[in-house]
């Protein structure tokens, strides 16, 4: 069975289980700081043990779960996601009116991006993206008495209910023309058989793609995104953007990349066509946004397109970039988001683009956070977001798909269109008359959010050889029978 | 094996799933799109039960019976939030008439 391998879920299954429970002791320093030091604690005993772990591959469960350095990497990214996100929801109003429920179902949501990440068989990935996508459903609703967010919970949960029951049918085919849900097993009936091209595994194929493609928000299954993340709470939208999307990619890369690996002739060009849809679709429609979280939402899909380049690349260097963009975007959107957080405490309407009008000049700080997270996901050399866009066209190159590189490039083009337009706005706007002060308290441990983001995009640029060294050995671990 | 071939689970499963899906994108209430999505669900489950028998094992079976928790899972969430959806509309409503009457 191996349990101990699989301590850093259990761990964090358990800290959601007490953050709950904590939540209901009375006493007002236990109710205002106990869930979330618990769900704090709980995260960093887990990313602890993911680095113990990291290593050979461990299979937990008679195989359902690998532990391996795949699954740690992506331990780590929903781990730090969630600790940012539990930090920058402190006096959040929605967490302030929930502070156990809102803990523990973002603790929930990490077990299960985790199980995903895992994921060694069809029912455990299938049950780790409902554990994650029901606790967001509610998450998503956790203001009650604001119209918007519920019904920023009501079309996430049914668009999401849509792409779970879209991918479990991908799922059934699959086990249909293979008979077996075990993704190693999998690979072995695919791999000389002539089951590639058969009706029944491109019929999974292509439901599997539209079903992680609804959770990973790539065109053309995006349309809830922008609603949905206008709606939420924003913290609870960062984490849907940077760990659901690692989440979603990392299902795309445990099924495809390894699983499907030997019937690569049927999806890659099905994936490259996708990528290519959210590259343009999102950055696009981007440009037409005045709503913070709209333009994010927008750039988001842009994103997930050039993620999904590695996994169309169907290589190890494609799933190496993947991951390597992937840490990147947590930290570029991490910085985004936290400032729209502390701007929207501090005004009304904070999360318009015009709120930010001339915010860089008095925070210079923040402002040059913000330059570096937009300079970053708009692809400037040499940062970071360069470096992985780069990768993953290079990936993309080498996998002759030049057609997908070019697009990915004019799209990084056309990004610049409004990234620098929010840079323009922050750093020489000026917003007459003054908006109208909400005098809310920023999160007190924002600017450190804020702060870290911007040095890791910085860290990543300058320290990238271990990173990538680490990047690949987790995407051999992948490709390791 | 005897009994009713293969097929016939598989095509009354794409019926079902195509049912689901038209209604999904058809419906506009969310109750009903819900009862569609459930539809859909449990169409993938005849397609999974159909393939356990036909392979003879109970991969499928076992996927089948984890695919009606979660559903269920998923409409209690649901149904929650369609009951808070209508609690906060009739609250405003209220609030309207209590304003008009000055």
């Amino acid at each position: 069975m191996n349990l101990a391998a699989t301590t850093p879920i259990l761990i964090v299954a358990a800290a959601a289980t007490l953050a709950l429970g904590v939540g209901l002791v009375p006493g007002r320093a236990a109710e205002r700081y106990g869930p979330t030091a618990v769900a704090i604690i709980g995260l960093v005993a887990a990313a602890v043990m993911s680095l113990v772990f990291w290593g050979d591959r461990i299979e937990a469960f008679e195989g359902s779960l690998h532990i391996d350095r795949f699954s740690m990497l992506l331990n780590l990214i929903f781990i730090t996601a969630a600790l940012a996100v539990i930090i920058l929801s402190i006096r959040e109003p929605g967490a302030v009116a929930r502070r156990g429920e809102y803990a523990s179902l973002i603790l929930f949501s990490t077990a299960g991006m985790m199980l995903v990440g895992a994921a060694g068989d069809l029912i455990v990935l299938f049950v780790g993206i409902e554990i994650l996508s029901v606790s967001l459903y509610v998450l998503a609703a956790l203001e009650v008495w604001r119209e918007r967010s519920l019904e920023a919970g009501l079309k996430y949960l049914i668009m999401g209910a849509i792409g779970s029951s879209i991918l479990l049918y991908g799922f059934a085919l699959l086990y249909g023309a293979t008979g077996t849900t075990r993704l190693g097993e999998i690979a072995d009936a695919l791999n000389g058989s002539a089951l590639g091209g058969e009706p029944l595994v491109l019929g999974a194929v292509v439901l599997m793609v539209a079903g992680l493609g609804f959770k990973a928000s790539a065109a053309p299954f995006h349309m809830w995104t922008p609603d949905v993340y206008e709606g939420a709470p924003t913290p609870i939208t960062a984490f849907m953007s940077t760990a659901t999307k690692a989440a979603a990619l990392a299902a795309f890369l445990r099924i495809f990349t390894a699983g499907l690996a030997d019937i690569e002739a049927d999806w890659d060009l099905i994936i490259g066509v996708v990528a290519a849809a959210a590259i343009i679709v999102g950055n696009v429609a981007a440009l037409l946004q005045d709503n913070m979280k709209r333009l994010l939402a927008y750039s988001s899909v842009g994103q997930a397109g050039y993620l999904l380049i590695g996994v169309a690349a169907g290589s190890i260097q494609g799933a190496e970039a993947t991951l390597y963009y992937l840490l990147v975007y947590l930290a570029m959107t991490l910085a985004a988001f936290a400032i729209v957080i502390i701007r929207e405490r501090e005004v009304i309407d904070g999360d318009t683009v015009q709120a930010l009008a001339g915010y860089a000049r008095r925070r210079p700080v923040h402002g040059a956070v913000l330059t570096l997270a937009m300079l970053s996901l708009a692809g400037f050399p040499p940062l970071s977001g360069f470096l992985g866009k780069f990768l993953l066209f290079g990936s993309a190159v080498e996998a002759d798909m030049i057609w997908l590189a070019v697009i990915g490039a004019l799209g990084s083009i056309v990004s610049l269109g409004y990234y620098l337009r929010v840079l323009g706005v922050a750093w020489l706007g000026d917003r007459r008359p003054s908006p109208a002060e909400r005098g809310l308290e920023s999160p007190p441990l924002a600017g450190l959010v804020t702060v870290t983001s911007g040095l890791a995009i910085v860290a990543l640029t300058i320290a990238a050889s271990p990173v990538l060294d680490a990047c690949r050995s987790a995407a051999e671990s992948l490709l390791a029978a | 094996m005897s009994g009713v071939p293969l097929i016939w689970y598989l095509l009354l499963s794409f019926g079902l799933f195509g049912l689901g899906l038209l209604g999904v994108m058809r419906r506009r209430n969310p109750l009903l799109m819900l009862l569609a999505v459930e539809l859909m669900l449990n169409s993938a489950n005849i397609a999974l039960v159909g393939f356990a028998r036909h392979w003879d094992n109970t991969d499928g079976q076992i996927f089948a019976l984890v695919v009606m928790a979660v559903a269920a899972a998923e409409v209690v969430i649901g149904l929650g939030l369609v009951v808070a959806v209508f609690r906060q509309r009739l609250a405003l409503n209220v609030d309207e008439m209590s304003s008009l009457k000055g």
